[in-house]
């Protein structure tokens, strides 16, 4: 009985769309549609058009060079007037139900070339496949400025519900304290994206961990090249790990003896810079399992180029 | 700090009491709301603010701490939570005021004794301004007992490397003309590590722990303007950084080091050590970004940078004890170092990335990016070194010299095969050069290496009417040339994401992640495997309003071997590293419609982790949270926490500690 009702259903709202298709077609063709106006549509929507006037896209509601005055809804949403007849939800457009590439083009219309407070839209979340604009911003119901939450903590669990891999590793021991609320995830990526990389930048092109572990930054005297060349990276985990100090290995030693273990050559071909340490490192003795015990200026000395101060 | 945070919002509320009664303000923040709740749509329907002159919300409240028991340091060093008053949370916005600003917030958290201290000031008004003000304070404390030694009962090697400091980071930014075609900016942060610990006076034969005090900053000046013009969008900004550190190393009193033999005879030891660095640094920088829409199916971004810092290094060191000098090969009784150095880095990179769509369905990305940096320095060591004979005196001048050449380049294409489908596909080539110092064992004056990679990209998206999105990334390289034996050479890596709404409220989402990277080089033997599986429910009915629930799996795994060569006998040796983790996160939230004015919230879940392998692990975080509303605008919340860690091999690291967390929270 459910099922035959159910089927009776289908048939009938198949035979229906059919119709309204045949009318549509043998109808003349509709007028083009055309914007209303704002007033217009807070007619009914003054839940949204109210708290609206605090938005900073209110701009465009008053502001005649921006080419959508007196219709700031109906730049995003499209021109309402067959919404205004209808009341149809179907007759207007709602970014909030276009796809991610859709909802970047209508926003990147106007803020393609915009910088952000931590850089500039150039790809990231705003390429093929991301979460779309309004995944993270919100278009209408706030005044902070940049229109998505501004508390670390919110932020953190904004980016932990598209990458909960991620967030799983802050839940290690030893990690970045962004569980606690001390770091956002956006201290250390930008998710305008820049280039091919995600990581955010320090000012001048310099690893965004510098940012807070100033006395890494440099240029030292002696430098250790791969933190230079394959950045914290090359040694650390940097959102969490098993291991003290975020190390990649479970002992100190073997982080420094998987790349010093190369004769010496002139000419490193495949993988060959990183000289093997002198002999008298016994690694048998606990003295000379943790390497940075005495290296202890191991991300670049000031005045001695084996790193002991 | 913390008193000057706190005054404005008793100002804040002195000058609301003059005012009409308010309305009552809109809820604050839920913070525990689940990361779906965050990433929900946004709020279509939200409430106009409150029109009260300020409005805002202030948590005061306790903590008590039972523990921590077991390890007291790794419980400081991973968790650090202790006992006392504390200001959880506070924030507040002020009604605009004309002339002065439309939007003015005030936030901080965990403030009065907690590690991790931040304040956000954001002011702004309309087209004239906008400043943010951002205050971190964060502990930043590291006394871990093993570091990575497990043979504890073996040496001394405990407490040689630690440090008990904060690193502070602030930030300001005034913007000018916001959202005009032409926007001045002026900003200034700062960084800065200040603290003590232990570290270690390495003098030839022996090893001496000794008291170290840690103090940097780094200042960073920086100024520009925004040009936003309909087709071009040009950005120059000149900044300015200067650093300095000034780090000091002292003992006082016999210590005898790490060696507890006699070297040739005599029982080496320090008996006072004065070791003082003073380095001074500044750097210039000028950096130019520019995005332009030439055409309406191309646009061309590009960014040039060039800094130019330098470092002076003022270093001196005086020893007394029973020290060996190996250049004489004789002890002596005092001695000193006087280190200058200078270094210069000029560092310019430059990037442009096009972006075409010369078909509906095509868009090609190109995108090239440089980087070269070269370091220069010299050091000037004058040494002298007194014993019951003559004094030896000594001079050594050093340079060394950092040069990295490094180039990228991308194109990537992305085709719209269906409707509800997109493929792209693409190739990254990097290569470069560097010249950098070789071991000492070497004999050489410079090492040099070179980088050559050729990776291939592929990766699809899908959505569907969004309730189903997938999308998968995968790249690839067969090797080539690079600088390190763990660098990435043969290898893959895949990535795939998706997600269903497959009833209303409800998500299931997985992700996973797998990276294989290889080197059949018969002295590297490199084989190495990430992988991680992760999988999450949420359940988020009315927006999750009343109930919400996440819960989250991720199944990680490291697999990596590699060989070495052992320093000793220059024979082969594995390293071989194995982690088989699992994490896991809950989190229920219930907040029952109220009955009679009561509306209590209760949240609990938690989190685990526990890996076997190398470093075998468990880490336990369960929590749990009560909320009740005791009168208009005032709720008594009380948090419960447990942390425990565990570890099979390092059991001496184990701790664990019950906390539980009072406060009341007043919002208007």
């Amino acid at each position: 009985m459910h099922l035959s009702r159910k089927c009776f259903q289908f048939a009938a709202a198949v035979l229906l769309g059919t119709a309204a298709v045949s009318a549509q077609e043998a109808a003349p063709a509709a007028a083009a549609p055309h914007n209303v106006g704002s007033d217009a549509c807070a007619a009914c929507h003054d839940a949204i058009t109210t708290p609206f006037a605090k938005n900073p896209h209110h701009a465009l509601e008053t502001d005649k060079r921006r080419g959508h005055a007196g219709f700031a809804c109906e730049s995003c949403h499209g021109p309402g007037s067959k919404h205004a007849d209808s009341l149809a939800a179907i007759d207007i457009v709602n970014p909030g139900k276009l796809n991610a590439d859709e909802q970047n083009k209508l926003c990147l219309s106007c803020h393609r070339n915009e910088m952000t407070h931590i850089g500039r839209i150039a790809g990231g979340h705003a390429s093929d496949g991301g979460p779309g604009c309004v995944g993270c911003h919100s278009i209408h119901g706030t005044d902070h400025r940049p229109m998505v939450v501004h508390a670390i903590a919110d932020q953190n669990k904004l980016c932990a519900s598209c990458h909960p891999s991620i967030w799983a590793e802050f839940q290690k021991p030893y990690k970045h304290r962004l569980a606690e609320g001390a770091m956002s995830c956006v201290g250390c990526h930008n998710p305008h994206g820049s280039g091919t990389e995600t990581q955010r930048v320090a000012f001048a092109n310099e690893p965004a961990c510098v940012n807070c572990h100033g006395a890494m930054r440099g240029p030292f005297t002696f430098e250790h090249a791969p933190v230079r060349q394959e950045g914290c990276l090359a040694c650390h985990v940097p959102h969490g790990s098993a291991n003290p100090k975020m190390l990649t290995r479970h002992e100190v030693r073997f982080v420094c003896l998987e790349c010093h273990a190369n004769l010496p050559a002139a000419q490193a071909t495949q993988g060959q810079l990183g000289g093997v340490p002198p002999s008298f490192h016994d690694m048998r003795s606990p003295r000379y399992q943790n390497c940075t015990v005495c290296h202890v200026k191991v991300h670049g000395s000031y005045v001695d180029h084996t790193f002991l101060r | 700090m913390r008193h000057l945070l706190i005054v404005p919002f008793f100002i804040g509320m002195a000058v609301a009491q003059d005012q009409p009664a308010p309305a009552p303000a809109a809820p604050p923040t839920d913070q525990s709301a689940t990361p779906a709740a965050a990433s929900s749509t946004p709020d279509q329907t939200a409430a106009p603010a409150a029109d009260s002159v300020i409005s805002g919300s202030i948590e005061l409240g306790y903590r008590f701490v039972s523990g921590p028991y077991g390890n007291q340091d790794v419980y400081r060093s991973t968790v650090n939570l202790g006992q006392g008053p504390r200001l959880v949370s506070f924030d507040f916005t002020v009604k605009p005021v004309k002339k002065l600003f439309d939007h003015f917030e005030l936030q901080a958290n965990s403030w009065g004794g907690d590690p991790y201290n931040s304040a956000r000031l954001d002011v702004d008004k309309t087209g004239l301004y906008r400043l943010t003000a951002d205050y971190r304070n964060t502990a930043y404390f590291n006394f871990l007992p093993s570091f990575a030694d497990p043979t504890i009962s073996s040496g001394i090697l405990l407490t040689q490397s630690s440090f008990d400091t904060h690193i502070r980071t602030s930030d300001v930014q005034l913007d000018l003309l916001p959202g005009r075609w032409i926007s001045p900016y002026l900003a200034w942060s700062r960084d800065s590590w200040f603290g003590g610990g232990t570290t270690i006076f390495v003098q030839s034969r022996n090893n001496y722990p000794v008291a170290n005090s840690v103090s940097d900053s780094t200042d960073n000046f920086r100024g520009g303007v925004q040009v936003s013009l309909p087709k071009v969008h040009v950005v120059l900004e000149q900044g300015g950084t200067t650093f300095r550190d000034d780090q000091g190393v002292t003992g006082n009193g016999l210590n005898t080091g790490d060696l507890t033999s006699p070297y040739l005879g005599q029982q080496l030891n320090l008996t006072s050590l004065d070791e003082l660095y003073r380095v001074r640094g500044d750097s210039l920088y000028t950096k130019v970004l520019i995005a332009a829409n030439p055409l309406t199916w191309l646009n061309v971004s590009g960014q040039f940078l060039y800094a130019d810092p330098s470092l002076t290094t003022h270093y001196n060191a005086a020893a007394t004890g029973t020290l060996f000098l190996p250049e004489t090969f004789a002890f002596y009784n005092s001695g000193t170092d006087l280190i200058t150095a200078d270094a210069n880095m000029p560092h310019s990179s430059g990037s442009f990335t096009a972006e075409a769509r010369p078909l509906k369905k095509l868009r090609i990305v190109e995108y090239w990016n440089t980087d070269r940096l070269h370091n220069a320095a010299s050091s000037l060591l004058t040494e002298q070194y007194i014993s019951t004979g003559s004094p030896f005196l000594g001079s050594d001048a050093a340079t060394d010299r950092l040069v990295l050449n490094y180039n990228e380049q991308q194109i990537e294409i992305f085709y719209d095969l269906l409707p509800h489908l997109t493929v792209r596909g693409g190739e990254r080539y990097e290569w470069g050069d560097a010249t950098v110092r070789p071991s000492d064992l070497s004999g050489l004056a410079m090492e040099s290496g070179t980088l050559s990679r050729n990776t291939g990209l592929a990766g699809a998206s899908f959505r569907f009417r969004e309730k189903v999105r997938a999308s998968a990334d995968f790249e690839a390289s067969s090797g080539g040339e690079e600088y390190f034996r763990t660098s990435l050479h043969n290898y893959w890596k895949l990535r795939t994401r998706a997600q269903w709404d497959f009833l209303p409220a409800w998500r299931l989402a997985g992700n996973f992640f797998e990276l294989h990277n290889e080197n059949p080089d018969p002295l590297v033997n490199l084989n190495f495997v990430s992988r991680a599986t992760t999988a999450s429910l949420s359940w988020l009915p009315n927006s999750g309003r009343n109930v919400s629930v996440l819960l989250e799996y991720t199944r990680s795994n490291v697999n990596s071997n590699i060989l070495y060569l052992d320093p000793g006998t220059l024979g082969t040796a594995l390293s071989a590293y194995l982690e088989n983790g699992n994490s896991a996160t809950a989190l229920i939230d219930l907040a029952p419609r109220a009955m009679h004015g009561f509306a209590p919230r209760v949240s609990f879940g938690g989190s685990l982790f526990t890996s076997a392998g190398s470093r075998p692990t468990e880490y336990y975080q369960p929590m749990a949270r009560l909320s009740i509303p005791l009168a208009k605008g005032v709720q008594w919340n009380s948090e419960w926490r447990w942390y425990s860690l565990s570890e099979s091999i390092y059991a001496f690291e184990n701790f664990r500690s019950n906390q539980v967390l009072v406060s009341l929270r007043y919002t208007r």
